[in-house]
Order: structure tokens, then sequence, then C-alpha cells
């Protein structure tokens, strides 16, 4: 299956980015005097660093090769994200960064939390109280929670984030927010100009490059995939759902096997970008409580809303002409463990073939991620 | 005419026999401790046979859970039981491993804490009663979210309307504030779906009656500080809370059972009369005790090595009296209490610092020789402060025992495994 992309200079660029913690862009910004701050999960608005003049930056352990340092803190039964995330924080991978901002969003990264506000030396800590469920009791009370931030960052930094740069950063993220929107478009196609593999580097980038400059990017890219017809000859069209995806390695593998990546549900995917941030409100900061906590497609974290959360990925399912749906969880994580198991039920109940894949944050031995994809898409009858 | 029965109300008729058996059993035993151990199956006992009659009657009765406020049912005259209840009671009966096969044949990870397994398993297969309404439970920790998810979604309990209050993070004004909010729209929520009034009048007499209860568990705890210890782990520890905000919160009847407790461990600390002849470890169990397998394990710790229990997580409470001379009081105590304070909860549901300041405190409080650390399975969060109490302990200077178990499943880690690294340990570090 050939990528269809290849030959693109915006495309090497996003892959840069995704393959390494500190891409050319971010040296770039930092010699320029800029700060950088780092977040843990989707749910925290990189609007508001953004409205700072900070260049926010999505919390990933990619490269790492081992996470021992880290568990001598945590243990082997944490997930593995958090462990590696921790491991290159000790070994200093993250001297980069000016901030870290964390949030109640599982049991093992409120633990990292934790751990890391002990262990290393970081300038800059904070940490979001994230409700548990989506009614508007909810929304006040993350909107608290986006002010007191916002405070913080401005008496930490010196800034001062104003109304008008709070709106400001969620319409250059909105604008983001729908150039990728098109990409996915082209994934409609039968022969989609890009690969999953690809589309994950390019979504990935997006969490760790100045908006202004992915945006110019992105643009190029589209401009020279809508002009390109794709690859062909996959078995079967698939959708992923699941939670930290960032590694386009083990998409690949799966690709490898035939089975072409359309479309996901995920939180470097559609979690990050399926809905806008309402930018006609008086309260932007109540905009954008209201968009994490309620509005974007859920995670298994929000409480009620498993029953939308199964509908979003029929519909996307559909929409995307998909033939079945990988599903991806980390070891260890309760969330996604249960997630599965009422998903499978969902899907059952839908006649949409399922497979759910448990994986460790770093790709190592395809060998059985293979076969088992493999023997899907036999299952499946292509 | 009362609804049909279910497997759900059967399994309840047939608890209440159980235990109304142990409490016959033992109420005329010569033996103290025994005679007040019988006395929590009659609490039991009468705890299910408040919902089996509301069942038969047609009145309304709810799942809710000890941290969210059960002083409020009580004092709305619901009979209440908790999802978890009926796992914790089963944990040492016949068929647990037959259970937890089950719950592992139904696709969940092994990992998955067996309580939420468990209480899967009783739900799918309609062992649970279905009640009327339902309090969901999203805290402290993400498997207990999910069991609820998953209950909210199961076909069998998509009727039953179910309010679950929101909880925040941190303990401060504002969190207590809106968790406080919280229960009173719970409160509105049953009186709702229930019928029945809440009358603040008496839900201020239900928590001044719990207060008591509150008062003689810190009194008991304060007991237990004496060396030699009173107690082992077979008296106090899981039962304080399950009778203070499970089986009989804010009633006369749970008063008279923790009076009972600190009476006889007051008569043994006059006496210099400790839970093993000669006390030789004095041991902080910092989890729940391995309660499927307890009396396989717990009693050769006391007779093999005279290492007493003498404080767990459960049986500590940080304990904050409840202002009740105001409605707000109230309502902020009964919030605070539900979500920092209570057993498991504190430090399950914050940051490590709940747990670092209990752990110098007790450590220091209870002559500790060495902190045991359970290390659950399924306790994911506790995992993750290993490295955080392990290097706490290295500054208070007393050993650090980290384990691996599973507390409902000795196939885990067997009790033979443990023994072995529970005397290693002791012999490495010269206690004993």
């Amino acid at each position: 299956m050939s990528r269809g992309a290849d030959e693109s200079e915006a495309l090497d660029r996003f892959v840069e980015a995704a393959r390494s913690i500190v891409s050319p862009a971010i040296r770039e910004w930092k010699d320029r005097g800029g700060k950088v701050v780092g977040y843990f999960c989707s749910m925290v608005p990189e609007e508001l660093f953004m409205a700072a003049g900070l260049l926010p930056f999505r919390m990933r352990a990619t490269g790492s090769t081992g996470s021992e340092t880290g568990d001598a803190w945590l243990t082997s039964l944490n997930c593995s994200f958090p462990r590696h995330c921790l491991s290159l924080g000790l070994e200093g991978a993250f001297d980069f960064l000016d901030g870290v901002v964390c949030v109640n969003s599982c049991d093992h990264i409120r633990r990292l939390y934790d751990v890391w506000q002990r262990s290393v030396p970081t300038s800059f800590i904070e940490f979001l109280t994230f409700p548990r469920q989506s009614g508007p009791d909810q929304v006040a009370w993350y909107t608290g929670e986006l002010s007191l931030l916002k405070g913080k960052l401005e008496r930490h930094f010196g800034v001062e984030i104003t109304t008008d740069a709070v709106r400001e950063a969620i319409q250059l993220a909105n604008q983001t927010r729908s150039l990728q929107r098109s990409l996915y478009q082209l994934r409609k196609r039968e022969r989609p100009p890009i690969s999953g593999a690809e589309l994950l580097s390019v979504m990935v980038a997006g969490t760790a490059m100045p908006k202004q400059r992915y945006n110019e990017l992105l643009r190029t890219l589209l401009e020279e995939l809508e002009a390109r017809d794709g690859a062909g000859g996959y078995r079967a069209r698939l959708l992923i759902t699941g939670g930290i995806l960032d590694d386009p390695v083990w998409v690949r593998t799966i690709e490898g096997m035939g089975g072409l990546v359309v479309a996901d549900v995920t939180c470097f995917g559609t979690r990050l970008m399926w809905e806008d941030v309402d930018e006609d409100v008086d309260d932007p900061l109540a905009a954008l409580a209201r968009y994490y906590v309620a509005d974007r497609p859920s995670c298994p974290r929000l409480f009620g809303s498993q029953e939308r959360r199964s509908q979003f990925a029929i519909e996307i399912f559909r929409e995307f002409g998909c033939d079945g749906i990988v599903g991806e969880k980390m070891v260890f994580c309760d969330q996604w463990n249960v997630e599965h198991y009422l998903l499978g039920g969902d899907l059952k109940e839908a006649g949409i073939p399922f497979l759910s894949l448990e994986r460790s944050y770093v790709t190592e031995g395809t060998g059985q991620l293979k076969t088992r994809v493999q023997a899907f898409i036999e299952t499946m009858g292509k | 005419m009362s609804p049909p029965e279910s497997k759900g109300i059967a399994r309840f008729r047939k608890d209440r026999e159980q235990y109304r058996n142990v409490y016959e059993l033992f109420q005329n035993s010569d033996d103290p401790e025994l005679r007040h151990a019988g006395l929590l199956g009659k609490l039991i006992s009468e705890a299910r046979d408040r919902v089996v009659r509301a069942h038969e009657e047609g009145e309304p009765f709810i799942a809710g859970h000890y941290l969210t406020a059960p002083e409020i049912a009580v004092a709305m005259d619901l009979p209440w039981f908790s999802l978890y209840e009926g796992v914790l009671l089963g944990a040492s009966g016949e068929t647990l491993h037959q259970d937890l096969d089950a719950t592992a044949a139904m696709g969940l990870g092994q990992d998955l804490c067996a309580v939420h397994r468990w209480s899967i398993y009783y739900v799918e297969n309609d062992l649970v009663p279905i009640p009327t309404a339902a309090i969901g439970l999203v805290y402290p920790c993400d498997g207990i979210a999910m069991l609820h998810q998953l209950i909210r979604s199961h076909e069998s309990w998509r009727d039953v309307p179910f309010f679950t209050p929101d909880p925040p993070y941190f303990e401060d004004d504002r969190a207590v504030a809106y968790f406080a909010r919280e229960l009173r729209k719970m409160a509105a929520f049953l009186e709702e779906v229930t019928g029945r009034r809440l009358d603040l009048n008496r839900l201020k007499a239900v928590v001044e009656e719990g207060e008591k209860q509150y008062r003689l568990w810190a009194e008991y705890n304060e007991l237990r500080r004496a060396v030699p210890c009173p107690h082992g782990f077979a008296q106090g520890g899981l039962y304080c809370p399950g009778v203070a905000q499970v089986m009989r919160p804010g009633h006369s009847d749970g008063t008279e059972w923790f009076k009972e407790l600190v009476e006889n461990a007051e008569r043994r600390v006059a006496n210099g009369v400790g839970a093993v002849p000669q006390e030789r470890i004095r041991l902080f169990w910092f989890d729940i005790m391995p309660i499927g397998w307890i009396y396989e394990f717990m009693p050769w710790l006391e007779q093999e090595w005279g290492a007493v229990m003498v404080m767990d997580m459960f049986g500590n409470h940080a304990y904050t009296p409840i202002d009740s001379s105001s409605e707000e009081g109230i309502w902020r105590g009964l919030a605070r209490r539900g979500l920092f304070e209570s057993p498991m909860v504190r430090g399950a549901i914050g940051t490590a610092q709940a747990r670092i300041d209990d752990l110098v405190r007790i450590v220091k409080d209870y002559q500790i020789d060495a902190v045991v650390w359970p290390s659950h399975v399924g306790h994911k969060e506790t995992l993750g402060l290993q490295g955080i109490l392990r290097k706490t302990c290295r500054e208070l200077g007393v050993p650090f025992l980290d384990l691996r178990m599973d507390i409902f499943d000795n196939r885990y880690s067997t009790p033979d495994e443990l023994k072995e690294q529970f005397s290693e340990f002791f012999q490495a570090m010269g206690l004993g």
C-alpha cells in the first residue's frame, strides 16, 4: 500500500514534529525567547496558554525506550504512559518546559502529578479539577477552574490574559479544528490520499507547534492532497477508538496488515476537533468550559455520556464508510477497560465488527498485534 | 401486592437468615469479643430485612453509598443498601473463586479491582435488587465511576432514576460548598422519585446521633494507641465505617455497638491485655486488609510473629465534628465527611498529601514498627503513591513493606508466598 501523501514537505514537517519531543518548531520558539507549557490530556484548554502568549505542548513520551526511572516512583501496575513521561521528566527531557499543567483525568495521571511535583524541578506546576459530569453546574465549576488558572498564569508569567486575547486564541484554535476536519473529509474517499499513520502525525504535530505555523502548513498539505489520489489495495476500512494514541508506528502496523485507518475517535483525533468552541459569547472562559466539559466528543472520564459516545462512534463509522472498529486501550486503564466492555455490547447490537486491543505506550513486539488484526480482517470476510 | 421475586431479593433474604444465624450463634458466648462480633450479624441482618420488607410492601428503597451522606436516606426513612455491601459480605463466601472466575470470563481485565468486577457480575446476573432509585458514585477512583456507568447503562437498570453527585478534587471551602449543593440536589431528587419528604429536624437528629458514633470511633482509635494494642485485626477496622456509615448511620443501635467496642477496649487497656499474649511488632496496614482471605493470613501474623495490626486504612478516620446548629453547617459537614474524611475516600480522592499526613501521624501516634503497603492490584491510584510513601517512611525511619496482592483473590499472591515475604522482611529489619 503506498502512502499517497509522500513527496510533501508540509507532511515531513508534521512527521518531524510528531516523532520527537523538542521539534525544530519548538526549538525555534524557545530560541526567540518564547515559553512553553506542557499539559496532560485533551481536557486542558490550550487556548488559555495561547492567550497568554505561551506555546502549549501536549505531553507525550515519544522516543522513550524505558520506564525504569519512573517505575521507582510509580509501579509496573500503573499505566505505561505516565511511567514513560515521568522517566523522561526525571532524565531531563522536559527541561525545555516553563510549566506543566495536570488534570484529574485518570488515577494514573493524578498520581503522576503528585510525583512530578516532588521529583521533577518545574517552576510552574498546576492542577485542574475536571468535573465528572457535563451539566450546567459542572460547566460553571470548570469555568471557575479556568479563571483560577488564568490568574495563576498571569501572576507567574507576568502577563495579562485579556478577554480579547482568549477570544482570538479560540478563533485560531477553531481554524485549526476546521482545517483538520477538512483533512478528515479526504479520508472518506474510496482512495484516501493520506494514510491513518500519516494523519496521526499531522494531529500530534498540532499539539506541538505554534498554531499559526501549523495552520499554514496544514493549508499547504490540504491543497496538495486535494489533487492527489490515494492508495488503494487495502482490505478493510477501519475506525480506531481509544484514548491517548500518539504513536504512528502502531497505526502503521495495522495498516501493514491491510486495514486502512480512515477514521478515529481518539484523544489525538476527532475528540480534539469535531466541534468548535462557541465564538459568539460574552465570556470566552465559559465558552471554553462548556466546550471541554459538554460539547466536544467525550471520553470515558465523563460519567453519564457512554450512550452518546457509542452513538458518536457509530455515526463516524458510517460516515467514513468503515468496515470495522479497532478499540485500543492501555494496559491497567480502568476507564477504557469498562468502556470497551460497554462499547462492545453496543457495537454488537449495531452489527459492527469490533476488536478490542490492549497495548503499552511504547509499541514493542508487533507480532501479536499483526496476528490479531489479520484475524479480525479475516473474520470480516475481507 | 408485592412485586415479583427477583434473584437479588432472594439473595438478600438468604443474607438476612445467614447473618441472623451468626448473631444467634454468638449472642450467648462467654467471649465478649465474639458477642460483639455477633452484633454485627444482627445489624447486617436487619439492614437486609428493611430492604426485603420494603420490596414486599411495595415501598421505596434505594441503592446508595456510604460516601454520599447516608444520613439523608435514614432521615427520609428510606431503606437503602450499598452497591458494594453485597460484594464485601460475600468476600469470604464459598463461591468467591467461582464468582471471580466468572468475572474474568466476562472479558473484564483481571487488574480491574475485584470489587468492581464482582459488582458488575452481580448486576449482570440480576443478583442485586432493582431499587426505586439509585445514587451513583464517581469517586474516589476510576473503577468505581466506570462501575456506576455500567450499572446506569445496564438493561435492567435503565429505568431506575439515577442521581450522581459530582465531586471536586481539592479540599477547600469552594469544594465543600459545591459538594454540599450536590447533596442538596440529591435530597431533592430522592424526594421527587420516592415521594418521601426530608424533614430537616429529623436530619439534624440523625446527624447528631451519628456524631455520637463518630466521637466513640475517635475514642476507640485513641485506645488503640495503647501498648499493647487492645485489639488486633478482628476488631474495629473495617467494621467501624461498616456500622457508622452503612449498617446503622445515625441510629442508636449503631451507637450501642460503638459503646460496647469502646468499653471492651477500655477494659483491656486498663488490665494491660493486648490482642496477643506478647505484642512484638506494631503494624500500620495502609490499605484494606485482605478481606477475601483474612482468616487465612492475619491470625498467622499475630501468632507467628506477635505482629499486631494496630491501625489500618478503614479504621483510620479523620473525624471533624459536624456543626448541626445550622442547616448550612449540616450540609457542609456531610459534604466534607463524604468527600474528604471517610475511610477509603480520604487519601484516594485528592493529592498525595492526605496520605502523607496520615502516615506521619499514625506512625508517631501509634508507635508503629513497620508500615505494610499491600499494593492491591486494583487500587491504581494507591499503587501510584508507593514511591512517595516509601520516601516518607525512610524519612520517618520506619520500615516499609511493599507487597503485591489481590485482597479478594488469594491466588494472585498466595498466603504462603506472603508469609514468606513477611518473615524475610521482619528478619531483615530485626523486628519480632
